[in-house]
C-alpha cells in the first residue's frame, strides 16, 4: 500500500515533504512517521520527545480529519491516505 | 454618510462594493493586537481601506532589530514606543479614521475593557497564550477572530466565526515551545495582508470568508495550501460544557429575557 507523508513549516525544512510509502499492513501512524523522521535526528527531535511520543503542540491529521497524538500509536494507516504534519507557528 | 472627499479617496473600492460598502467600513471598529510584524500590514491596509476606528495595543518599544519586517516603524522611531509610532504613521496615511493606540500588555484582566464593542479583533500577536486570551473573548462577544501566525518563509491564516466555525483552540490546543523565530518581513507581508482582506471582506460582506479553513503559505516553495479544520467538541474554549459556552448560553439566555421584558413593556406602554 501507499500513503504520502507530507510535513509542513519546520518539519518540512527538516525532513522534506510529499514523501511516499509503502508501509506493511498494520503500520500505526506513530511508527510510519517516527520511521521517517528518524532519517535526522532534529527532525525526529522537532517532533517526538526523549520518550519518542508525538510532543504535545504537533498536530497529525489524516486526509483532513484530526487525529489524535495519543491515538497515534493504535490507529493503523490504510491504502492511498494523506498524512500531514505540522506545528502551529507562533511569529506575529 | 460619506463625504465628497471620501467618495473620492475610495472610489477604486466603491467600485468593488459600493458606497454601502464603503459605508460599512466607516461604521466599523477593528482590535488589532499587536503593532509588529503581522499588526504593520493588517492596520496599514485597514487604515487607507477607511475602517473608521482602529484600535491598536502594543507593549513595545521600537527596536532596530524590527525593522526588517514592521514596516509601521522607521529607523528614526527606533526607542519610541510602537503606539506612538503607529498612531503617527495611520493617521498620516489616513486623517478620516479614528485611530486608538494603546500602550499596554493584553491580560485577562484588562482584554475586556481594550476590546469593548469592537467589530472584530485582528490576532497580530507573537504567542500563544495571548492568542487563546482573545480567541475566548471572541467567542464571548460573538465576533470575529482572524488568526494570522508566521515563521520564517512560512505562514499560516484562518478566520474564526463563533458558532460557526472551529475556534483556535480547536484547531491548535497546545502551543508550540517559546523561541526567537526567525523571519523575513515579506512573510509577515503576505499573512497580514490575508487577514486584512478577510477583514475588509467581513465587514463589507463580500466573498467567502477563510472559514473553517488553515491557509498555508510556503514561501520557500511559493505554495499555498490549505487544510479543512473542524470543531472539537471537547474543545475547552468553545465545546459544550466549556466555560465560554456557558457564558454564552447564559448571555443568550439574559438577552432573551431582556428583550421579552422590553416587548411587556412596549405592549404594556401601548396599553396606556
Amino acid at each position: 500500500m501507499r500513503v504520502k507523508v507530507r510535513f509542513f513549516a519546520r518539519f518540512r525544512e527538516l525532513l522534506g515533504t510529499d514523501i511516499i510509502t509503502e508501509p506493511a499492513v498494520g503500520t500505526t501512524f506513530a511508527s510510519l512517521v517516527s520511521d521517517i523522521a528518524k532519517k535526522k535526528k532534529e527532525g525526529y527531535d522537532a517532533i517526538f520527545d526523549d520518550n519518542g511520543t508525538f510532543r504535545e503542540f504537533v498536530i497529525l491529521m489524516r486526509n483532513g480529519k484530526r487525529v489524535e497524538t495519543s491515538d497515534a500509536g493504535s490507529v493503523a494507516v490504510a491504502d492511498g491516505d494523506e498524512i500531514a504534519v505540522f506545528p502551529p507557528v507562533a511569529g506575529g | 454618510m460619506l463625504s465628497e472627499r471620501e467618495r473620492e479617496r475610495y472610489k477604486r473600492q466603491i467600485l468593488l462594493f459600493g458606497e454601502d460598502g464603503q459605508e460599512r467600513l466607516k461604521r466599523s471598529h477593528i482590535f488589532i493586537a499587536g503593532a509588529g510584524g503581522l499588526g504593520s500590514p493588517v492596520s496599514i491596509y485597514l487604515a487607507v481601506a477607511g475602517v473608521g476606528e482602529i484600535t491598536i495595543v502594543d507593549m513595545d518599544s521600537v527596536d532596530q532589530s524590527n525593522l526588517n519586517r514592521q514596516i509601521l516603524h522607521t529607523d528614526r522611531d527606533v526607542g519610541k514606543k510602537k503606539t506612538v509610532s503607529a498612531i503617527e504613521k495611520l493617521q498620516e496615511l489616513n486623517s478620516d479614521i479614528t485611530v486608538n493606540a494603546i500602550d499596554t500588555t493584553i491580560t485577562a484582566d484588562n482584554v475586556h475593557e481594550l476590546v469593548g464593542r469592537a467589530d472584530g479583533i485582528v490576532d497580530a500577536m507573537d504567542n500563544y497564550p495571548i492568542r487563546y486570551l482573545l480567541n475566548r473573548v471572541a467567542l464571548e462577544q460573538k465576533i470575529p477572530f482572524f488568526h494570522g501566525g508566521i515563521r520564517g518563509f512560512y505562514g499560516q491564516a484562518t478566520t474564526i466565526i463563533p458558532g460557526r466555525t472551529p475556534c483556535l483552540e480547536c484547531i491548535f490546543p497546545k502551543a508550540p515551545p517559546k523561541e526567537v523565530f526567525p523571519v523575513v518581513g515579506a512573510t509577515t507581508g503576505v499573512i497580514g495582508t490575508v487577514q486584512a482582506t478577510e477583514v475588509i471582506k467581513y465587514l463589507t460582506k463580500q466573498g467567502e470568508p477563510l472559514a473553517g479553513r488553515l491557509f498555508i503559505w510556503d514561501g520557500l516553495v511559493s505554495k499555498a495550501e490549505e487544510i479543512a479544520v473542524e470543531k472539537n467538541p471537547a474543545c475547552p474554549a468553545c465545546g459544550a460544557g466549556s466555560p465560554g459556552e456557558k457564558n454564552a448560553v447564559m448571555k443568550r439566555e439574559a438577552n432573551k429575557s431582556a428583550a421579552e421584558k422590553k416587548r411587556v413593556e412596549k405592549r404594556a406602554g401601548k396599553k396606556r
